[in-house]
């Protein structure tokens, strides 16, 4: 579904990635794991366009979306993102923050947009928040939220760059659970993380990023059991302590 | 343009009789604003360059209709009769013209300005005649042509009781106060040894008598004794074989002198003059009621200025807030240029002066365009360019205090640029500065009082027209003050009601 070829990716003099080249298929679900600074959400937001490659081509279903020609907000509407912070709009309600771009951007009407909207805060079980601002909600329900907005662009792929950092420990799980679900819906899914209990538990693949390399790309039995670089090694002791 | 430049130098200074060379006068005036103010103008009129530099409308055949303009806080000469609400400028200048009008068959049309704005009308083709006691002395020759005399004046000095200053002599080494341009400041200019100092209004003059800065003033007789009638403090004394007098004012060149001097002839003959001059400077008899007595019927001429000075605050607030967004959209533009042009914009009108851009707009508008703006939209298009350059400024601090994360997250559900402005950055960049907002919404409402100056008739000109009409200086001004600050409570707290709501939502 997603092809990267030799991505390059430099603000200023700075080379934050260097030479990525990696596939992810339908239905696939890729955590994205490696220490603080390694590129990971530079990747990431490579991968919408948030942030232009510096060089390389990124291949979304055969089309190359680093080409100039390339319609950006439509490749951003099918590769949705969910971020650290959420990032809802405060002056919408739960319900005016689903259905905002799928009525903007994908032209659906009001009453398409509202059932879309519903049937999504009902499965990450919110529903009845629906007409309340996001300042009313916990860390936990404004993630929720968000992973809902997302999904009502009925994209083609969902990235998320470290959905549970900014939260409460107690509110980690009720996210997750939702991302649990989403992946076995058969979504395909590249997620920055430093769940490991959940990379492992949920992720097809495990695509280790060091100093801007593709330092493993493997799966999470064979990462996790037998890490076959130094620096991840370093990575999972640390983080598995 | 240096016609131009010259004659708005001269209204914002009134120094028409100041004995500059003309040259020395227009230089003075910052070129580079002018031009720059008036472009910025014809932007948002969409007039275009062609018409902008197209040359002034040519003279206008005589018109059926004749308009002249005045300034009435002139009594007895013109002045708003106002009591009941109603407002009418009548007088005896007002009689005499419409003699005339009637005698030459045309119909007549008012319009009341500022007096230091009555030569900038002649000249740029905004009113046909001026009747405002205005005194053909040798420097308005220069820029304006007069009919013959048609009221003969004689010149006073006006002083407090005991002050035995009663003739020239005695004011050697005095204060002496005289109107702005007016015949009289040249007669004091002439006392040797006085200390000449000028006021834009004779009331000025007499409330810088009652408050002891002037030791006398020169004014006309008919006037002096009017104010010597309300005020029991002054006496005047006529300075003999000083006679000056009132004669009708015309643009240069203008086909009407020759008929008016004949009405004004006839007029002589017949008595009519003399009758007009009965009716309007008899002794009116001293007022029994307080100030604020004489004051009361004509509070409802003053509240009628509350729906001119509001609709002029949002009018100017609203074409202000469009053209500030657009503004502060160019300041956060990656685009170099667009950047550069709204920053010029914004640091032009925080340099000039808002009284100097009102002053330019109104009057270089019909010179350059050949459009007669009115005093309101003149007023409305200079607060709300002015407005715009300090609302963009502050809008656009908003907008980058508006999370970085809103705008990614509108990117990365593929919102377009504009949609994401519109629905999810300005409305959050308002709300930051929805305090501000309120700010520059009083401050444009205290401000509008400005447009007085160009005639407008909103709350302070009609405190101002009472003033001229009962004598009285500090009541019509307290009232008027007290409305303002009504106003501005009310929008206040108004302002934090609705604020309060928005907090609520978020
Ligand atoms: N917009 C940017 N401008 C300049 N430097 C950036 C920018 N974004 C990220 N970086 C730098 O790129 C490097 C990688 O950042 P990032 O991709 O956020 O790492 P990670 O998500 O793995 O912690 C860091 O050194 C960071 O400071
Ligand atoms: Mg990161």
């Amino acid at each position: 579904m997603l092809r990267v070829e030799d991505l390059y990716k430099s603000f200023g003099p700075l080379n934050v990635l260097e030479g990525i080249t990696t596939a992810i298929g339908q239905g696939e679900v890729v955590a994205i794991l490696g220490p603080s600074g390694s590129g990971k959400s530079t990747f990431l937001r490579c991968m919408n366009l948030l942030e232009q490659p510096t060089q390389g081509h990124i291949f979304f279903k055969d089309e190359d979306i680093t080409a100039p020609k390339c319609d950006i907000l439509k490749v951003r509407s099918n590769i949705v993102m969910v971020f650290q912070h959420f990032n809802l709009f405060p002056h919408m309600t739960v319900l005016q923050n689903v259905i905002y771009a799928p009525m903007k951007v994908k032209g659906l009407s009001k009453d398409q947009a509202r059932g879309v909207g519903m049937d999504l805060l009902t499965k990450v079980g919110l529903a009845e928040k629906a007409d309340v601002y996001p300042s009313r909600l916990s860390g936990g329900q404004k993630q929720r939220v968000a992973i809902a907005r997302a999904l009502a662009m009925q994209p083609d792929m969902v990235l998320f760059d470290e959905p549970t950092s900014a939260l409460d420990p107690e509110m980690v799980k009720e996210v997750l659970e939702v991302m649990q679900d989403l992946a076995r819906s058969g979504m395909t899914m590249a997620i920055v993380t430093h769940e490991m209990g959940f990379a492992r538990e949920v992720a097809n693949r495990i695509l280790f990023l060091n100093e801007g390399k593709l330092a493993e790309d493997t799966t999470p039995d064979a990462f996790f059991s037998n890490p076959q670089c130094d620096r991840a090694k370093i990575f999972l002791e640390k983080m598995l302590k | 343009m240096d016609r131009l430049l010259c004659s708005l130098w001269v209204w914002l200074t009134g120094a028409r009789s100041a004995a500059r060379s003309p040259r020395g006068l227009h230089r003075r005036l910052p070129r580079f604003w002018a031009i720059a103010i008036v472009v910025c103008l014809a932007i948002s009129f969409n007039t275009g360059w062609l018409t902008l530099f197209a040359p002034p409308a040519p003279a206008q055949d005589i018109p059926k209709v004749l308009t002249m303009g005045t300034s009435a806080d002139y009594k007895p000469f013109e002045f708003y009769d106002t009591t009941g609400g109603e407002s009418k400028i009548v007088g005896y200048d007002v009689d005499v013209a419409q003699r005339i009008a009637k005698d030459l068959g045309f119909e007549l049309k008012i319009q009341d300005m500022d007096f230091n704005g009555l030569i900038p009308a002649l000249q740029s083709g905004r009113v046909d005649f001026v009747m405002a006691g205005m005194t053909p002395t040798a420097e308005r020759k220069k820029t304006i042509d007069f009919s013959d005399i048609y009221y003969s004046a004689q010149n006073t000095i006006i002083a407090t009781q005991g002050s035995n200053l009663t003739t020239i002599e005695s004011l050697k080494g005095k204060t002496v106060g005289a109107q702005l341009g007016s015949l009289q400041q040249e007669v004091a200019q002439k006392i040797p040894g006085a200390k000449v100092t000028t006021r834009n209004r004779v009331p000025d003059l007499i409330q810088e008598l009652n408050a002891g800065r002037i030791d006398a003033a020169i004014v006309e007789d008919t006037i002096a004794k009017s104010y010597a009638n309300i005020y029991p403090d002054l006496k005047f004394t006529v300075i003999p074989n000083n006679e000056g007098g009132y004669a009708i004012a015309f643009p240069k060149g203008s086909k009407l002198v020759p008929e008016f001097n004949r009405v004004i002839a006839a007029m002589k003959q017949d008595g009519n003059l003399d009758q007009f001059a009965k009716k309007w400077f008899e002794d009116q008899g001293k007022p029994t009621e307080t100030g604020f007595q004489r004051i009361i019927p004509r509070i409802p001429f003053i509240l009628g200025g509350i729906p001119v000075t509001l609709g002029f605050t949002f009018a100017s607030l609203f074409f202000g807030l469009i053209l500030a967004i657009i503004l502060a959209i160019l300041k956060i533009s990656s685009f170099k240029p667009l950047r550069w042009f709204a920053n010029a914009y914004t640091s032009i009108f925080r340099g000039v002066p808002l009284i100097v851009t009102l002053t330019l707009i109104y009057f270089a508008t019909p010179q350059l365009t050949g459009y007669k703006i009115e005093a309101f939209q003149a007023g409305v298009i200079t607060f709300a360019l002015n407005s715009a350059a300090y609302v963009s400024e502050t809008l656009r601090a908003g907008i980058m205090a508006v999370d970085k994360g809103q705008r990614e997250a509108a990117m990365a559900l593929g919102v377009p640029y504009r949609m994401m402005m519109q629905d999810v950055i300005m409305p959050q960049a308002f709300k930051n500065i929805l305090p501000a907002l309120v700010n520059e919404f009083i401050n444009l409402l205290k401000d509008s009082a400005l447009v007085s100056t160009i005639g407008a008739a909103d709350l302070l000109r009609r405190a101002t027209i009472v003033g001229a009409e009962t004598y009285l200086y500090f009541e019509p001004l307290i009232i008027v003050a007290i409305i303002y600050y009504v106003m501005v409570m009310g929008l206040t707290i108004a302002a934090s009601f609705l604020e309060k709501r928005l907090q609520k939502s978020a």
